[in-house]
């Protein structure tokens, strides 16, 4: 059951990336929260990101590499769904998606109720974010599953319903609280049953039905009608809903073609909220300048182009499945983080992978970067293959 | 493998967003660049400036005339501030001040980085601004929670602050007002006097620093630094303020008992030309200088143009002496009261005619014939060279902006008329420091003296770097012989003439009277109710230690108490001298 992955260059580029990626994040988070106003106090490690980050960083790591070495097969549901440990996972993650929502069990922050606060002893506490979790299992779940049914996911209502309710049960949790996930993991959904060979039309029932509730969500939060406002005409600079957005485009324009200079960035300084989470490719912009961003580009379209190199070579459906399920996560992600700093698109809460802080982001990333890199290992010309 | 194209379909889709969004960051980064930059200054840059201390301006024994004190200002950054209208509702809440001023400082300079709201605060008003508690601490150990609050506790105001800065004070006020100046509000600029003269050498050079600021304004680090941080040079003026205040005093009793519409004193030292002492009534309090009338801010001293009338005769004639145009046993028939003749109309005397005066006479009898007959014996091209010579027609050069010119009418424009008015003081305009200058030459024995105000410079360690000395002589203008005998006349006029009232026991004193009608305005003839009543006067004779001139313009004639020269400014000169002659004795000066 465990795969040599050692002597397969793909996996190792794969690989590469992703803690090449993990690195410039970590540095990055160090610089966006330096603060004039104190000095780090070690006493409370926790409650510092960039000393949360240098431990997560190794702790990614030996994750991704621990998860490489389990076949993927595993996750089949070809050894009847009990024993697949994607049912359990999906399971877990609805439940958790539940118990968040919970007044006393879920805790706030920004005014959405999406975090556990785990107290974890010494070194303070540990936020976990389920819908995270619920991302990574559905994808899994969706692979699994399609592989399972073969071609039968063109029957609409014995196969292709069921799973369309299973997905819209997660999305409608996560939709609650936190409206850009939700739509983020809706639209993989539909490129995994689109990939896995379901019927067009079969598809356009859920979308209108997918639409119609993102629509209400929509209109029925003032803040996000703001957020969509505010993307709409950016030009009135004392909006506060335009703001972030804003200083986002200063960070990155004044950060011109070469940078001001790691650590010489003066929008992390107050001026630009969330600069350690979702806009931390501002704050490259800002120090690096476009050189920094170019490269950070660049590691996601060599991320994309590996993905599609392991995709074309792996035998099995399931490893397609999978490989193309998380390489379109990851990539989709990093894109739509970039263009909501970019101002392409309007404000929303989604981190960039690898690179943002935020521990279960690039835990679980790198655990389903991990499960890409057992794919390549395997899938590769000339790899050693030994089925447990 | 159908699963596997529409797989790579989509991840090739991703590759090519990736890199729109590149080429979205390369707009971003290449060609709006400039623009954020631009934006990203307003709110990520904060100044703050390091003003140099202005330098002192000390009299002749030391005394200061014009320092700085340290003092708080609440200052203003407009640019950054949202709502004027708010802020300045808030602020005047805590300043005594009110809400429209504060406003209107706000907004008239929208774009500034920096306006002082006000300057001279009080200490509790800086503390309500940057919301800093003011009552006193409670007994009790304040929670851990109120500590925290203590310190987020905000300033009133985004943009808004308190900085130390400075302002000017003139301890003596009023006394030196004329002379010292003032400066603008920040003191930055001098305005007038010698911090208008010397603001460069008394301002020093500021410096600034651009600090790159967090969104609470606090600095991260420092950008940028223009200048180098230089305290202004201090001044040493000429100025003795004891003599300053003989003078003004006694000045003041004569203006205001007469109802005079201006007057003007100045003491100087003829072997020097150091002006002791320059009063100039009315006067005003340099604290408010700002509001008053400027007309009340002239030194008429050196701005005022006057036809100085028979106080010019002693010149006239010590011009005569030297081109040997007369010698001093002459005696000029004095036509009993009425000299005419073609070219020069009518001249006659103030009162009774003289028949025939030795030349010494006509100065202490003042006969305006004598006069004239010593000018159309000099001539026209000698007088008018002589006049020169003594520097009327052209500014004294002192240390101080608007002086006036005088009017020497050039010597091809004069007539009959010129050369018999001008030798008792008509057809020609002097200044106060101009009559100053030549009778110092009368009284130094023939030296021509710069009247001047500034003895020294002092770096900012007190050290002097440039001395003033007294301005080496240009030359002797007139024989000492020929000073001395006008110098002995001018005893002959206090003694026995029309300066009697200027005599004094201890000291002896010379002088001449003047006693000049103002032309009217429209340049035809003399009004007869407005005079300037005028003495300069030096002492003691034997070897001059002071001149002092005195003229008071308008005395009032209604009021029955006179309105000569004699009578009204005499009594002021011989008051000064008694009092400077005694001082100076005391310091052994």
């Amino acid at each position: 059951m465990v795969t040599d992955i050692r002597y397969n260059p793909m996996a190792g580029f794969t690989a590469m990336i992703a803690v090449l990626l993990m690195a410039i994040g970590t540095v990055f988070v160090f610089s966006a929260d330096a603060n004039v106003k104190h000095e780090l106090d070690l006493q409370r490690f926790m409650e510092y990101p960039e000393l949360r980050q240098v431990l997560y960083f190794p702790l990614a790591c030996i994750i991704m590499y621990t998860v490489s070495i389990f076949d993927y097969r595993k996750l089949s549901l070809s050894n009847g769904w009990r024993n697949s440990p994607v049912i359990y996972l999906l399971v877990l993650s609805i439940v958790l998606l539940i118990l968040v929502l919970i007044p006393g069990v879920g805790t706030e922050k920004n005014y959405a109720r999406r975090w556990f606060i785990i107290p974890a002893g010494p070194i303070g506490k540990i936020s976990f974010q389920p819908s995270e979790l619920a991302k990574w299992a559905t994808i899994f779940f969706l692979a699994a599953v399609c592989d399972k049914f073969g071609t039968g996911i063109r029957s609409f209502w014995k196969r292709f319903a069921p799973i369309c309710a299973v997905v819209g049960l997660a999305v409608g949790l996560i939709i609650i609280e936190d409206f850009g996930t939700a739509a983020f993991i809706a639209l993989l959904a539909f490129l995994m049953l689109i990939i896995a060979g379901a019927k067009w039309w079969h598809i356009l029932a859920p979308l209108l039905f997918g639409a119609l509730a993102f629509f209400t969500a929509l209109i029925s939060s003032p803040p996000r009608m703001r957020r969509i406002a505010a993307f709409l005409s950016p030009d009135k600079w004392n909006d506060s809903a335009a703001y972030q957005a804003n200083q986002s485009l200063i960070a990155l324009g004044s950060g011109g073609l070469w940078g001001k200079g790691l650590g010489r960035g003066i929008c992390k300084y107050g001026h630009l909220p969330e600069d350690t989470t979702d806009f931390i490719f501002a704050i490259i912009g800002e120090e690096l300048g476009f050189v920094g961003n170019a490269v950070v580009i660049g590691l996601f379209v060599l991320f994309v182009w590996l993905g599609v190199l392991v995709v074309l070579r792996c035998r099995d459906r399931l490893g397609q499945l999978l490989a193309g399920g998380i390489v379109l996560a990851i990539s989709i992600q990093a894109a739509i983080n970039i263009g909501v700093v970019t101002v392409v698109l309007p404000t929303k809460g989604i981190p960039l992978p690898f690179v943002s802080a935020g521990g279960t982001s690039m835990l679980l990333s790198s655990a389903a970067v991990g499960v890409l890199l057992n794919i390549a290992g395997q899938s590769a010309p000339g790899s050693v293959r030994s089925k447990g | 493998m159908r699963n596997v194209r529409v797989t790579i379909f989509f991840l090739v889709l991703v590759a090519a967003v990736f890199l729109g969004l590149a080429g979205r960051c390369f707009y971003l980064q290449k060609f709006k660049s400039k623009f954020y930059i631009d934006k990203s200054f307003v709110q990520q840059q904060s100044l703050s400036s390091f003003s140099p201390q202005r330098g002192t301006i000390y009299d002749r024994r030391g005394t200061i005339l014009a320092a700085s004190n340290t003092v708080l200002v609440i200052k203003a950054e407009p640019r950054i501030i949202e709502n004027p209208e708010e802020v300045s509702t808030k602020l005047a809440e805590v300043l005594d001040m009110e809400a429209g001023e504060i406003y209107e400082l706000i907004t008239k300079n929208k774009k500034s980085g920096y306006v002082r709201i006000k300057e001279d605060a009080e200490a509790d008003e800086c503390d309500r601004v940057m919301g800093r508690e003011t009552e006193s601490e409670e007994a009790e150990e304040p929670a851990k929670d109120e500590i925290i609050a203590k310190k987020k506790r905000k300033r009133i105001h985004r943009g808004i602050a308190v900085e130390s800065g400075r302002r000017r004070h003139y301890p003596l006020g009023r006394l030196v007002a004329s002379i010292v100046g003032f400066t603008s509000r920040d003191e930055k600029q001098g305005l007038e006097g010698i911090e208008f003269k010397y603001n460069k050498e008394l301002s020093g050079s500021s410096a600034s620093s651009i600090f790159l600021a967090d969104a609470g304004r606090r600095p991260i680090r420092l950008k940028q630094r223009k200048g180098v941080l230089t305290d202004g040079n201090g001044l040493i003026l000429t100025i003795d303020s004891a003599i300053q205040e003989f003078t003004r005093s006694a000045l003041m009793e004569r203006y205001k008992s007469y109802e005079a519409e201006s007057a003007l004193a100045v003491v100087a030292d003829p072997q020097t030309g150091e002006i002791l002492a320059m009063v100039s009534l009315p006067d005003y309090d340099p604290a408010e200088a700002h509001s008053v009338d400027p007309n009340d801010r002239r030194n008429t001293a050196l701005s005022d143009e006057f036809e100085p009338g028979s106080i010019m005769k002693p010149i006239a004639m010590a011009i005569g002496l030297e081109a040997v145009a007369v010698s001093k046993n002459d005696t000029i028939f004095c036509e009993n009261g009425s000299y005419s003749g073609k070219g020069f109309g009518r001249i006659g005397e103030y009162r009774n005619g003289f028949g025939n005066l030795p030349l010494r006479m006509i100065l202490v009898k003042s006969s305006n014939i004598g006069m004239a007959k010593v000018g159309q014996k000099l001539g026209r091209k000698r007088l008018h060279d002589g006049l020169e010579q003594f520097g009327f027609g052209k500014r004294v050069g002192i240390e101080l902006s608007g002086e006036a010119d005088g009017f020497l009418r050039p010597v091809g424009e004069w007539t009959g008329y010129s050369e018999t008015r001008i030798p008792f003081g008509q057809e020609i305009t002097v200044t106060a420091l101009q009559l100053v200058q030549a009778f110092c030459v009368i009284a130094n024995g023939g030296r021509l003296v710069h009247p001047h105000l500034v003895l020294a410079m002092l770096d900012n360690e007190g050290n002097v770097i440039e001395v003033r000395r007294p301005v080496p002589p240009v030359g002797y203008i007139i024989r000492p012989d020929v000073a001395n005998w006008v110098k002995d006349a001018m005893v002959g006029v206090v003694n026995e003439g029309t300066g009697k009232r200027a005599r004094l026991e201890k000291w002896q004193v010379f002088g001449k009277t003047g006693t000049a009608n103002i032309a009217l305005k429209d340049g035809k003839g003399y009004s007869t109710d407005d005079y300037i009543a005028s003495f300069v006067a030096g002492a003691p004779a034997e070897e001059p230690a002071v001149i002092v001139l005195v003229s008071i313009r308008k005395p009032n004639k209604r009021l029955g108490k006179g309105y000569t020269g004699g009578v009204v400014a005499s009594p002021v000169a011989a008051k000064i001298i008694e009092k400077t002659m005694n001082y100076l004795e005391r310091q052994g000066g």
